[in-house]
């Protein structure tokens, strides 16, 4: 695995340079819009039968 | 060992529903219809791949998915992505099928290790290690490790109230792993009953004179790229201390089962574990002495390990999870799951927040709640989109796989039947000779070279398209 792969976006492992700070402030913002899109999206998930979902959920155990 | 091979195994969690969540086929009924492909392809549901991955039904309807031999812990993960893609495309295939039958279905793969009624299923660590020695000395050094590594690599969850107790949401909390309610045993042969943190089953896969296999069983499937390869890499590090034979941090716990449990429940860190020899330790302190104690044993970019490892210990230790929580399974999920209970006043018992946990783990790219994460930013995409696509079809270059690879993709492009496990190769053709081997590391054979050679030459084109 090289390092340019670990620059990917998203935020790998890898540390910030200083020229790279304005670049994480706009992530830090797109975040915060992010975070409440993504919490628009999980109130679907959740609001159809999550229970009923749940208990369906029933394997016998593996390995 | 310097180089090391490893492969990750992953059982999956299957659930069919209808659009109101109901139940609407039988796990059986659901694994036989997503394998439909798989069969037609190999006359099997237990196939290799052209990635040199192994494909097949488990014990309990779990799909399971075997990366092939890595000796690199980021193409161990490219090739772990590249089974939740292959999985995922049968999954929309199977889901098609059944609306075109006009079935109110929809078959759901998870990627994570208890449903709901308790029953457990694994994620499977295999490292090779060396034959000579160490062996019998390793679980002492190694199980302390294992039992607290959950602080870093744990995917989170919900432990559900102890029984007995009364009142809703009185003993639910937190957790960093689940897992740690599911280990009856330090070291064992047993992998359900009595289910070991270290399962001694020796299926090297290899030249048994000279190599063993370490089959670790604690792990938590993880979802996030940095967790699965801080998994391997930091064990990797660890089995590379205890192999070179140097004087080692003495660690050992008094109860690895009590303490791995008190682990998973203290997001401190800092519970005194009673040790072996009469004092105490904690979860931090074990993780960072083992941190320290391979600091010189790391190679080029294996530094970057170092760095990641001592931030996760630093989550834990301050309690910033500014990093960790877009990072490390375990903190992600404590974040989701507290904004979602203060946007919707529930609290961590709610069926919303086990239906969330499973979301989080759903392997398909649309619907999985990881994946809408890592789209907006909030989760790792440590891999370029390229590298994962590439690993559905492409074996490791550096090991044996790339062999077993090369023979998989020729027999499916010449359409010739062929059989093939993790050592042997061979056509089912009559009187055909197995080609065998046992070197997990070697990536040229002649005796490969000629079977490609004859597949070739005997083939026509493919006449079922493979699954990946």
């Amino acid at each position: 695995m090289s390092q340019q792969s670990l620059n990917a976006p998203g935020g790998g492992p890898d540390e910030i340079s200083p020229e790279d700070e304005t670049v994480t402030g706009g992530q830090t913002f797109a975040s915060v819009q992010g975070t409440d899109d993504l919490l628009d999206e999980i109130d679907s998930v959740l609001e159809s039968n999550a229970e009923t979902f749940v208990r369906s959920f029933v394997q016998k155990g593996g390995q | 060992m310097k180089r090391r091979v490893g492969g990750l195994e992953t059982e999956f969690g299957l659930v069919c529903v209808r659009a109101d969540g109901s139940r609407a086929l039988e796990p059986e009924e659901a694994a036989r219809e997503l394998f439909r492909p798989v069969v037609a392809m190999g006359r099997s549901s237990n196939v290799f791949l052209r990635n040199a991955s192994r494909l097949y039904l488990d014990v309990g309807s779990h799909p399971e998915y075997a990366t092939a031999e890595c000796d690199d812990w980021w193409e161990l993960v490219a090739q772990d992505r590249a089974g939740e893609r292959i999985f995922a495309e049968l999954t929309r295939t199977a889901d098609e099928r059944l609306a075109e039958a006009g079935q109110d279905a929809r078959i759901h793969l998870l990627k994570n290790n208890v449903d709901s009624a308790g029953n457990a299923f694994g994620s499977h660590e295999n490292y090779l290690v060396d034959r000579r020695g160490e062996f019998t000395r390793l679980p002492r050094y190694l199980l302390p490790f294992l039992v607290t590594r959950q602080i870093v690599t744990g995917a989170g969850g919900v432990a559900p109230a102890v029984e007995g107790e009364a009142g809703r949401g009185a003993g639910a909390q937190f957790v960093f792993s689940r897992r740690s309610d599911h280990m009856w045993e330090a070291v064992s042969s047993a992998t359900t009953r009595t289910r070991p943190i270290i399962n001694t089953r020796d299926e090297p896969h290899g030249d048994a004179n000279l190599y063993r296999r370490l089959h670790v069983i604690v792990g938590d499937s993880t979802m996030s790229e940095v967790s699965t390869h801080l998994r391997f890499a930091t064990t990797d590090l660890v089995l590379r201390a205890i192999e070179s034979g140097r004087a080692l941090p003495e660690l050992g716990l008094a109860d690895d089962i009590a303490a791995i449990r008190a682990v998973a429940r203290d997001l401190t860190g800092t519970a005194p574990l009673p040790t072996a020899g009469g004092g105490t330790v904690t979860a931090l302190e074990i993780q960072q002495r083992w941190l320290d104690h391979v600091a010189d044993l790391t190679e080029g970019e294996e530094s970057q390990v170092l760095e990641t490892w001592q931030k996760a210990l630093d989550a834990v230790r301050t309690g910033d999870r500014a990093w960790a929580s877009q990072n490390l399974d375990w903190a992600i999920k404590e974040r989701l799951f507290t904004q979602v209970m203060e946007r919707r006043g529930i609290d961590l018992e709610d069926p919303a927040i086990e239906r969330l946990d499973l979301a989080y783990h759903d392997i398909d790219p649309s619907r999985g709640v990881f994946f809408a994460l890592q789209r907006r930013g909030l989760a790792p995409a440590v891999l370029p989109e390229e590298r994962i696509e590439a690993a559905r079809r492409i074996a490791p270059t550096t090991t044996r796989a790339h062999l077993r690879g090369q023979v998989v993709t020729a027999a499916q492009e010449h359409g010739v039947d062929h059989v093939v496990d993790w050592t042997t190769l061979r056509l089912t053709r009559q009187g055909a000779m197995p080609v065998q081997v046992l070197d997990p590391f070697a990536t040229e054979h002649p005796a490969v070279d000629a079977l490609l050679e004859e597949i070739r030459a005997q083939g026509g084109s493919a006449a079922v398209p493979p699954p990946a």
